[in-house]
């Protein structure tokens, strides 16, 4: 078990750059994730810790030690590639063997590992299968297996279980969890589903094209993001941005503005309400909300998300149950205050 | 698909002529090779699809045990012609793929850039002839004209682009992360190479040998240059199976031809399980 560690790395391919100044502080135990859209560096990021890429700039530590010229076979790290990566000439067994028997493992002390980390993972009756001829489920756990069966310093993950279907991923993601509490282990994690990243991880980086954004714990992050697209990247539906005129004021359209006044001060561009923070009420004179048109209606079972227009932009509310809201009919919007986000021109949040 | 009964008609033309083309002259020499002078010289009154009187005697002629009724000797028998090809062929090919193969690798995994790659295939975009003379000379300074192994050595040196560029393009098609586990494992890039990229590039290998081997194992221009007596190749033989008496020996070049014809089958049955599983099939998620 050891922490991982980033001081100021950067990697570039070419003229692309790929990781920038990255710093940060893996705890030893702990699940962390790193999300982001697409190419926005989370592989890369894996594969410097895994030492398969060398940082142009800063350094790797792994338990505190500088890694930076030691090769991946010495770094004692696991891996589970996005593609799993199983070696398709061997059997499931070959495949989960592979790292002891590399290491040269005494025979006895495989056996009981392989048959252990089988057992858990509920794969002892496919060990003698080649990889052609399991399921991308069954796949799956191989490459778990295979990274499971040995004692890394942690493991690391790179969006293992996207191909598979969302009954299944929700399964995984859940016995991800119960294996990396019990082993105790670090795990490092990469996903671009923030359902997923929200779920699992202790921890979270969010980055964007190869830069760290923020660092905290999902919750935290999502209660007290630190820019407009932390904000937008978590939370489905995403959360509303509406524009603030000049004046520091959300834009209102005609009515009434949704929120009080004096909360607003001058150098706010953009004001955010998560869609579950947004009171829809029916329009009544006087209401103080702001009043808006019911535009469609998503009845989800549990929760029923309605998108509202407003005039002069389109907004997404989402309540529990199925309430009795007709398309079309006029509504009133409010929130509590205390729930509104406000970023600045470049998107940075504004917290009074 | 519901498709009309002219177009099916059609269709099955059309594939019958294509197989025609293809068959026919395969089949005529197949059947020649038993046929008895009679039926195939131009003495021959009669032309007969089947052999009336099938008869070996065409391969004993080249074997040099009969001179049938042909009343001809041959300077040499098709044995030592045969062994040339098999030789200069195998191990062509074996110095192709072997150098190729680890060429296509390293330029595969580390190269940078087109242009080493593509200055490889320029060798082929010479006219042979111009190539040829030169290469004579050289191989007569050396010692080498006439030699299974001259011969075996240019054609490992012609075919090379061949073997390079289907393995690069099999090497850049592999997922690198299969060998990035590899790595991550403890395997050393040696150990990476021999123990996962080799074991799974063996459809590609046996089917870019079989390429390599039919080039080499056909090939007339080189041999009949390279080789004057001892060691001329089957092409170079089949070339002299003729007679100022009886003109072309067809009987005895069909038979030689069929035998030609026997190792490339060989090989292409024995790798065909290789050639029809896919490369990576299972490495991966989908």
């Amino acid at each position: 078990m050891a922490g991982i560690s980033f001081r100021n790395v950067s990697k570039r391919y070419g003229n692309t750059v790929a990781v920038q100044n990255a710093s940060f502080d893996i705890q030893p135990g702990e699940f962390f994730c790193f999300f982001g859209p697409p190419l926005s560096g989370k592989s890369t990021i894996l594969k410097l810790m895994l030492g398969l890429e060398t940082p142009d700039e800063g350094e790797v530590l792994i338990d505190g030690r500088p890694v930076n010229h030691i090769s991946p076979g010495h770094r004692n790290v696991a891996m589970v590639f996005q593609n799993l990566a199983l070696f398709p000439h061997m059997t499931a067994a070959e495949n989960v063997r592979f790292p002891l028997v590399e290491r040269k493992v005494p025979e006895a002390t495989i056996r009981a590992r392989v048959d252990a980390v089988a057992a858990k993972l509920h794969i002892a009756h496919l060990l003698h299968k080649l990889p052609a001829h399991l399921s991308g489920g069954e796949r799956q756990r191989v490459a778990i297996a295979r990274a499971l069966v040995r004692d890394p310093v942690a493991y690391l993950m790179d969006d293992p279980i996207s191909a598979l279907d969302a009954r299944l991923r929700e399964e995984t993601r859940v016995e991800l969890k119960r294996i990396q509490r019990e082993l105790g282990q670090t795990l490092i994690y990469v996903t671009h589903d923030q359902e997923e990243a929200m779920s699992v991880a202790d921890r979270m980086a969010i980055l964007e094209h190869g830069e760290i954004r923020q660092i905290g714990a999902p919750v935290d992050i999502y209660d007290r993001p630190a820019s407009r697209y932390v904000a937008q990247l978590l939370g489905a539906p995403m959360m509303n941005i509406m524009a603030a005129a000049p004046s520091g004021r959300p834009e209102t359209g005609e009515g009434t503005i949704l929120l009080p006044a004096e909360q607003m001060s001058g150098n706010v561009a953009g004001v955010g309400i998560r869609p579950e923070d947004l009171k829809v009420e029916p329009w009544a004179e006087g209401h103080a909300g702001r009043p808006a048109t019911v535009y469609e209606v998503e009845p989800l079972g549990g929760y029923t998300v309605v998108t509202l227009d407003t005039g002069s932009q389109k907004l997404r509310a989402l309540l529990r149950g199925q309430p009795d809201i007709r398309i079309d009919s006029r509504v009133a919007l409010s929130c509590n205050p205390e729930r509104v986000h406000f970023f600045g021109a470049a998107g940075e949040a504004l917290r009074p | 698909m519901n498709r009309s009964l002219p177009f099916e008609i059609f269709r099955y033309s059309v594939i019958t002529l294509a197989l025609a083309i293809t068959l026919i002259p395969t089949l005529w020499m197949a059947s020649m090779a038993f046929k008895p002078i009679a039926e195939w010289s131009a003495a021959g009154a009669d032309l007969t699809w089947w052999p009336k009187n099938p008869t070996l005697d065409n391969f004993r002629f080249i074997f040099g045990t009969s001179t049938s009724d042909l009343i001809v000797a041959l300077d040499r028998t098709a044995g030592k012609p045969i062994l040339s090809s098999l030789l200069s062929a195998v191990f062509g090919t074996l110095i192709a793929m072997g150098c190729g193969t680890a060429a296509a690798y390293g330029l595969s995994r580390f190269g940078s850039g087109q242009n080493l790659p593509l200055a490889l295939i320029q060798l082929r975009l010479f006219p042979p002839m111009a190539v040829m003379i030169p290469v004579m000379i050289m191989w007569a300074f050396l010692g080498m004209v006439d030699s299974w192994w001259g011969l075996a050595l240019i054609y490992g040196i012609v075919t090379l682009p061949f073997a390079f560029w289907l393995m690069k393009t099999f090497f850049d098609d592999m997922p690198r992360e299969i060998e990035d586990a590899a790595l991550v494992e403890g395997c050393s890039r040696g150990r990476v190479f021999l123990k996962i990229t080799l074991p799974m590039m063996r459809p590609a290998l046996a089917s870019s040998a079989l390429f390599v081997f039919i080039l080499n194992w056909s090939d007339y221009l080189i041999a009949l240059l390279l080789t004057t007596r001892e060691w001329v190749t089957i092409p170079v033989y089949m070339a002299s199976l003729s007679s100022s008496m009886t003109g072309q020996l067809y009987g005895a070049k069909a038979a030689l031809g069929l035998i030609a014809a026997v190792p490339p089958v060989i090989m292409g049955i024995a790798i065909q399980r290789h050639l029809v599983r896919g490369l990576t099939f299972g490495a991966l998620k989908q």
